[in-house]
């Protein structure tokens, strides 16, 4: 039994340390050399991040009002249209409330992502090149988090758009 | 025999000589309570990062959309054939914007694209 037990520990320890070699391999290290190029780079990088950082906002804003009108001016007023004349609305109800989920879930991880940035370029890249990365590191996962928001949001459109041509068929049967 | 002055009298008066400059300054009071109370909210809303003319959005404050072009498909009527096709054909061209676009897509955070990488070394 601890011959079994010690043979267990000595597998479990050579995974974890495999696990973590591929992890670390994955990224590079923190050296004294990477801080040094962070720091020679980084003004230049804080540039490209506040350029981002504005297009990123404007997109928000475009991106956000189309995301909106598909919701408010399209696909509230055909549910509420086809309720009013007593048809099946299927799922469209469903794939509707879906979609104004996942609307704010875009617009709290935006706000996430925004914070973070904004803290970022606020960082002294030069006193605090650890930081600074570390803060790129975390917006970067936060503005990956927006764009799978975004994606889940077209995904919603594209649903909405194939029940309604399902309505549209069994609409066209029923008036035959 | 002279009476005590009473302390409640006595602070109420010197409330009475003061009362102007009281009351200037509990105006003030409230208004910064009020106004924390808003700007809390506009952080807290998500306004703030909707909100292009704060620093730093200057040069794409004339790129945003007006959005209010778009009417919409009413929600009143019948539903037949010809409001059928015509719900498709506004929601086709919404949604024709809304997919070709890989909104805040691409690699422009990587530490390629931010040069914090260390370079590779060559190989002579």
């Amino acid at each position: 039994m601890k011959r079994y037990l010690l043979l267990l520990s000595l597998v479990l320890a050579t995974l974890a340390g495999v696990a973590t070699v591929a992890h670390a391999e994955n990224e590079q290290p923190m050296t004294d050399e990477r801080v040094e190029v962070i720091r020679a780079n980084c003004k230049e990088a804080t540039v490209t991040l506040d350029r981002l950082h504005a297009s990123d906002g404007l997109l928000r804003v475009n991106r956000g009002q189309l995301f909106e009108s598909i919701s408010t001016k399209l696909m509230t007023p055909f549910n509420n249209r086809l309720n009013a004349n007593q048809l099946e609305r299927g799922l469209l109800p469903t794939i509707s409330e879906e979609y104004v989920s996942r609307l704010d879930t875009f617009r709290s991880d935006y706000q996430e992502y925004e914070k973070s940035m904004t803290r970022t370029l606020a960082i002294d890249c030069t006193r605090q090149p650890v930081t600074f990365y570390d803060a790129v590191v975390e917006t970067r996962t936060k503005r990956q988090k927006v764009h799978d928001s975004s994606v889940l949001l077209q995904d919603s459109i594209r649903k909405y758009r194939a029940e309604v041509d399902v309505f549209a068929s069994k609409f066209k049967e029923v008036a035959e | 025999m002279t009476e005590e002055p009473n302390p409640v009298t006595q602070r109420f008066e010197r409330f009475k000589e003061h009362k102007f400059i009281i009351l200037v300054g509990s105006t003030i009071l409230v208004s910064l309570f009020l106004v924390g109370i808003a700007l809390s909210l506009y952080a807290s809303s998500g306004a703030a990062q909707l909100d292009l003319s704060r620093v730093g959005y200057k040069e794409v404050r004339d790129k945003a959309d007006r959005g209010d072009t778009f009417t919409g498909f009413p929600a009143t009527g019948k539903i037949d054939k010809e409001s059928l096709e015509q719900f498709k054909k506004l929601y086709d061209t919404q949604a024709k914007q809304a997919l070709n676009f890989d909104s805040f897509g691409g690699t422009p955070m990587t530490d390629e694209a931010l040069s914090l990488t260390v370079p590779a070394p060559v190989i002579e």
